[in-house]
């Protein structure tokens, strides 16, 4: 659908959904907006379903509380919001995580990457890439599982229990263990990356086979620390849940079931 | 599919969810339409999202926090 609406006119349709008194003809007017990415949504999704064979959870249009939101947060103009429309793929591993950031990057060439497993945002970690498509753009949020837990967990505790939380706000103790939790589930998924190099180091060795002694003792080796590498892997299991239980014990009890 | 989601911050609950099927796009974005306006008159300040998924175990697995409470997806 084309916009027909001018820049000025969404910029100033976003300083009115700011402050929150949203008129009816308001409502109509950012559905309206919405609605004109519907081309540039529909581009990207149908290229990532057809050409990657991945199915990406889409979300068309940003809802007004989250856009409302946004734009008291950041200071932006409606007309710079650049996840108007979008979508999210979740995937098992890191892994996977780059072998799908490497297909996405083929698939789009006016593409921009945000890397928030590098530099996250207060404990947010993902990849976000940012398509331009006909003058719009579509923000693809690419998540491994765990990546995706801490995502989630943190946006329900702000729902339900102070919306400062998710932007590192809000009580000072709950924000530090969210973040020292973001600190070990990234830990965990650079073992899981070191795990998966060594095993396939001893698959490759096995594949060699095993007549020689060097390969032999190598191997050994290499079997030993894939082994102290899942205890450490089972200890971050343990330690993140530990976390996550304090932080749902330290809030108020009707607040933990919601 | 696409599914239009009523969803109560505050309570960390869904209030109505709403199936369509692949074709009707149109006529789903006409229903968050509706239901923002309805909401809007009532004063009501529920989050408002249409989604598509594959299916709906997709959209449970990538809008976890919709679904589940925070002992749910903390394990």
């Amino acid at each position: 659908m084309a916009n027909n609406l001018s820049k000025t006119q969404i910029d100033k349709l976003g300083d009115r959904v700011r402050k929150g008194d949203i008129t009816e003809a308001d409502l109509r007017l950012l559905d309206e907006y919405r609605r004109s990415f519907s081309d540039a949504y529909e581009f990207v999704i149908e290229e990532i379903r057809s050409r990657l064979e991945l199915e990406p959870t889409g979300r068309p249009a940003k809802s007004t509380s989250s856009i409302r939101e946004k734009l008291l947060r950041e200071s932006i103009r409606l007309s710079q919001v650049q996840d108007i429309a979008g979508c999210r793929q979740v995937v098992q591993s890191v892994a996977a995580q780059e072998s799908a950031l490497e297909s996405l990057r083929s698939l789009f060439t006016n593409l921009t990457v945000v890397d928030r497993r590098r530099r996250p945002s207060h404990g947010y970690r993902a990849v976000h890439l940012i398509v331009k498509h006909s003058g719009k753009l579509v923000e693809i949020q690419l998540r491994t599982t765990l990546q995706h837990m801490w995502a989630e967990f943190s946006e329900k505790l702000s729902d339900v229990f102070d919306p400062a939380i998710k932007y590192g706000g809000g009580d000072a103790a709950t924000a530090q263990l969210l973040l020292d939790l973001s600190a070990l589930l990234a830990r965990a998924e650079k073992e899981e990356t070191a795990l998966m190099s060594m095993e396939q180091q001893v698959s490759e060795l096995l594949s060699r086979g095993t007549r020689s002694e060097v390969r032999r003792k190598k191997l050994i080796d290499v079997e030993r620390e894939i082994r102290e590498l899942k205890k450490e892997q089972i200890q971050i299991s343990e330690d993140a849940l530990a976390m996550l239980h304090t932080l749902i014990d330290s809030l108020p009890k009707k607040k933990r079931r919601t | 599919m696409w599914f239009l989601i009523e969803y109560n911050r505050q309570q960390g609950e869904v209030v109505t969810l709403k199936r369509f099927k692949e074709n009707e796009r149109s006529k789903a974005e006409n229903s968050r339409l509706e239901l923002e306006l309805e909401l809007n008159r009532a004063g009501g300040e529920h989050e408002v999202v249409l989604l598509q998924a594959a299916s709906e175990v997709s959209l449970r697995r990538t809008h976890r926090r919709y679904f589940e409470d925070l002992l749910e997806l903390a394990s």
